[in-house]
């Protein structure tokens, strides 16, 4: 083996690691680990100043190892790995330990926390003497891309990819695009014409050549890995054969069916209507009820389905705009009727829709306020002398009085759910989903357009509920990361992956059977598995399951692991009998 | 028993005080700052709450709207600009109408030409009697004090008796309002209070309705507002006193010193009037304070009618006192035009009327919170209802 030099890096990380483990001690303790060249401590290692010292450090002692104890290697790894580069080793001769999250931020004793980052030091240098160099792996990208769902941010994020000139394939299941907005009459908080909006994206994706329209077609299934990916499309009867490189998943939003929420009598009770039912009178510009009458009382009732423990926990965040803008509306098409307001909470996000609820506030339109946890509202068929069609009772929190509203027409406010489509959509295209069936993001806060699956996005109502300008925003972002990806030419994929050897392999195909992402495929003729290294993500499964040890995880071999181990041990004990 | 909701009960309070409180969302600043709420009595988000709900039951037997002294500190905090305040007041001058078992009140509050129709004409009606119909002529003569014979133009006893009978009247709708009010308030909401209650209680009503306390809890301004108004209201007791009990004792030909009795609580009595008018008046034109903001026909016939009754009497004093005949003739008669309508509309049936309704308001809640007999200051959940 080649001579190891290791250099040792303890960071400061401010008073971040310093209040609680002496970086001091640690590094002059690490100094004397066997290969250790040099240990530092120093404030920043993150900072230009620090990764400098590196790449000094490296050339001057011709160092073909690296550790650099700091703080999650999910912050700053790639920014070591870097370095590395920088200085003409390769990135992968390094190993970063977690003395930040994983001690000084859970401990509360000095010296235990001490003793605990000079351990995992310690198997770090260990495990660092066994890393080999990686190359980076790249694929090329086929620039064409698909975008499964032709509503609002399907249209849009196809729209913005066809200008930059590359071709887009919108696959919509429904005979005509445009989704959930093609039954909204008006926007909030605006009262913008949303037919006239989508009508007029429509007109621009007919005119724009590079955008292929598939209506009325469905997923069959979906192959390949990022860049080279290939579909079968069912339109009809027709087959068809599409080949990308990138997917965006717009698959959209259902309503929730109240029809199981007995105390609301939908499909039981005659006016009892959902919210996007109402839209469409709405649309018509005539509000009547089922007995062809103007109401003369309109209620509006909060979270059905939404906020709760038996439907969905989650809050739909357009129902209450939506109500406010819908009883604006019935206003205007009713003068004389009465409105009411049956909410939990009111939630009136984003821009100028506070000021829509302010102006909410008049004289005819009364708000009640009930306990979505506790105490739903119940709607009963009202009798002759009530003088009206339906009575709602509710709990009232704001006075604290059991209350009967009076209503002619109910209209209830039901939660946005993924697309019924969406579950098969996941299979095909190989994302997941949580428990409310939206597809998972790669990060909720920084990344919530793309998933773990590289060059699939997921934008709109599919990945959380959202109104119509976050929609059009995800849209564009995913479009935007796609753009950049076929301007760069190719997509890095992981290298960390596992690789068979042909010769322990024994054909039994436990691997095939336990790998997540259908990386492994056997080989019948030489009855051996193999590993496609650009689907792996080297999570190692394999690697655990296979009986004769066959499979070798890159940068997780057994000898690392190993030595890590017995490095952690060597310095507790020795650690351990200072202290006795 | 589910309570239905009216939208459109509030409506009817428009002309009480045209204020729209459907800004209103219920944070509870107000009732967290006012001075004079307590667990027992929330008010005045709950009373806002009941308008918007157009619980109108639960408004006519509620007392709270008593127990505020517009001390303007919830408006000042509302974060919509609701004016709870105002609201409080408008609720007075509603619950006034409620009580008022003739209606007329409800007629004076929401048609004001109806009320100012109603005074001339009564005014009217009182010139003519005392001039046209009087059988005694004027009297040119001086007496030897060289002053009006005043007694020979209007005989005490007469005038007297016409007080008595004005007091009668006045004393009867009063009574008469203040059972019906007794009837909303305890016994249709079916509360049972204990007969020893109405006696044990007796001593705060008479110790509210001299002292009035409540009033300097009242914002910063509390102290001003009370001496001002006890001024008034001192000097308004004083002169009814003299002239409904004392008349003969007050109304006489004879010159006093200054310091007798007849003059010097006269002047106690003009300067308290006279100075609580101008305190309130200047407070209305420039709307110093948020309780002076907003001002109802009822709120400035009060002070113009009872200003023009305390010149017009003024005025008679020295016109007698310095032999001024033909002046004193018509002053006198002119006085009385404005006193009788006044006292006879104002105080049954107009804003007046508070100084039985606030009273007896603080009253009946005591007995109402004692009777129900609830710590609520170590359960201030049982407060919410």
């Amino acid at each position: 083996m080649e001579d190891i030099k290791i250099g040792v890096y303890v960071c400061w990380c401010g008073t971040n690691i310093a209040k609680m483990v002496d970086v001091e001690d640690v590094s002059k303790e690490m100094k004397k680990r066997p290969n250790v060249i040099l240990a530092k401590d120093y404030k920043y290692m993150c900072s230009d100043p620090g990764q400098d010292m590196i790449i000094q450090d490296i050339k001057a002692h011709q160092l073909n190892r690296i550790v650099v104890a700091a703080c999650s290697p999910r912050m700053h790894e790639l920014t070591f790995r870097k370095a590395l580069e920088n200085a003409g080793l390769n990135p992968y001769m390094f190993e970063m330990v977690n003395i930040r999250e994983q001690v000084s931020w859970v401990h509360t004793n000095r010296q235990e926390a001490t003793r605990k980052a000079k351990a995992l030091i310690a198997g770090a240098i260990n495990r660092v003497r066994w890393h080999s160099s990686l190359d980076k792996r790249s694929v090329s990208i086929n620039p064409s891309t698909m975008v499964i769902g032709g509503g609002i941010s399907g249209i849009s994020a196809a729209l913005k990819i066809a200008n930059a000139g590359i071709e887009v394939f919108l696959i919509e299941k429904e005979k005509e695009l445009g989704g959930m907005l093609k039954h909204i009459d008006l926007s909030f908080p605006h009262f913008q014409n949303v037919q006239e909006i989508i009508q007029s994206k429509k007109q621009l994706v007919s005119d724009n050549p590079l955008i292929k329209v598939f209506t009325s077609c469905e997923i069959e299934d979906v192959f390949g890995y990022v860049g080279n990916f290939e579909a079968k499309i069912k339109c009809n009867n027709d087959s068809n054969t599409l080949k990308f490189g990138s997917i965006i998943v717009a698959t959209g939003l259902k309503t929730f069916d109240p029809s199981p929420l007995s105390n609301y009598g939908y499909g039981r009770l005659k006016n009892v209507i959902t919210s996007l039912e109402f839209e469409q009178k709405l649309k018509q510009g005539e509000i009547l009820t089922e007995e062809g009458e103007e109401p003369r009382h309109i209620a509006f009732i909060h979270c059905v389905g939404s906020r709760s423990t038996e439907n969905h926990s989650y809050c739909s965040r357009v129902c209450c705009m939506t109500a406010l803008k819908q009883a604006k509306q019935a206003k205007m098409v009713v003068p004389e009727a009465m409105v009411y307001n049956l909410y939990a909470d009111m939630r009136s996000v984003g821009k100028n829709c506070e000021e829509f609820y302010a102006k909410s506030f008049n004289q005819d339109h009364m708000f009640l306020m009930f306990n979505h946890q506790k105490a739903l509202p119940k709607i009963m068929a009202a009798n002759e002398s009530d003088n009206c069609n339906l009575i709602i009772e509710v709990d009232e929190l704001l006075s604290h009085e059991d209350l009967e509203v009076p209503a002619d027409l109910v209209v209830l406010m039901v939660a946005m759910e993924a697309h019924e489509e969406a579950k098969n959509i996941s299979h095909a295209v190989g994302i997941s989903m949580c428990g409310n069936d939206f597809y998972i993001e790669r990060h909720p806060k920084l990344d919530p357009f793309s998933t773990t699956t590289a060059g699939v996005y997921i934008v709109g109502s599919c990945q959380a509920p959202k109104d119509i300008p976050d929609s059009v925003a995800q849209a564009n972002a995913a479009a935007a990361r796609i753009l950049a990806t076929i301007i760069k030419g190719s997509a890095e994929v992981e290298v960390t992956t596992a690789e068979v050897n042909e010769e322990l392999c024994c054909g039994c195909q436990t691997c095939v059977n336990v790998c997540p992402y259908t990386a492994i495929v056997y080989d019948a003729d030489k009855n051996v598995s193999v590993v496609n290294e650009i689907l792996c993500k080297g999570c190692g499964t394999c690697g655990s399951a296979c009986p004769n040890g066959a499979i070798k995880s890159h940068h997780f071999t057994d000898q690392q692991i190993l030595s890590q181990i017995e490095g952690l041990m060597q310095m507790s004990f020795e650690l351990e009998e200072e202290i006795l | 028993m589910r309570t239905r909701v009216d939208a459109k009960f509030k409506h009817e309070l428009n002309k009480f005080g045209a204020e729209d409180w459907s800004h209103c969302f219920h944070c509870g600043n107000c009732t967290a700052s006012c001075p004079l709420s307590e667990n027992a009595a929330l008010f005045p988000r709950k009373s806002l709450r009941s308008i918007q709900l157009g619980l109108k039951d639960k408004i006519i037997s509620n007392p709270e709207p008593w127990l505020c002294y517009y001390c303007g500190d919830c408006s000042e905090k509302c974060p919509q600009g609701a004016n709870p305040a105002e609201l409080m007041k408008t609720l007075r001058r509603y619950l006034i109408s409620v009580y008022d078992w003739t209606g007329l009140s409800r007629i004076f509050y929401t048609k004001h030409w109806f009320e100012i129709m109603v005074l001339l004409v009564f005014g009217i009606i009182v010139g003519i009697s005392l001039s046209i119909f009087n059988p005694n002529a004027i009297v040119y003569e001086l007496n030897a004090a060289g002053g009006v014979k005043i007694n020979e133009m209007f005989p005490v006893a007469t005038i007297h008796l016409g007080d008595l009978i004005m007091a009668a009247f006045v004393s009867f709708f009063l009574i008469s309002n203040i059972l019906h009010m007794w009837y909303r308030v305890l016994l249709k909401p079916k509360i049972s209070v204990p007969v020893y209650l109405y006696f044990t209680e007796l001593f705060s009503l008479v110790y509210q309705f001299v002292s009035q306390s409540k009033f300097s809890k009242c914002d910063a301004n509390g102290r001003k507002y009370w001496a001002s108004h006890w001024l008034l209201m001192s000097g308004y007791t004083i002169m009814f006193v003299l002239v409904v009990v004392f008349l003969p004792f007050f109304q006489t030909e004879t010159i006093y010193a200054w310091y007798e009795p007849q003059r010097l609580l006269g002047y106690y009595s003009t300067f308290g009037i006279l100075f609580g008018l101008i305190y309130f008046s200047i407070g209305r034109i420039k709307k110093t304070t948020e309780k002076f903001k907003f001002s109802h026909l009822a709120d400035w016939l009060f002070i113009i009618l009872l200003f023009l009754t305390i010149l017009t009497g003024i005025l008679v004093h020295f016109f007698r006192i310095y032999g001024l005949v033909e002046f004193t003739y018509y002053m006198y008669i002119l006085h009385l035009a404005i006193l009788v309508p006044m006292i006879c509309i104002e105080v049954p049936f107009s804003k007046w009327s508070h100084l039985a309704y606030r009273p007896i308001a603080i009253y009946l809640f005591n007995l109402k919170k004692k009777a129900e007999n609830r710590s609520y200051e170590t359960n201030p959940e049982l407060a919410v209802n």
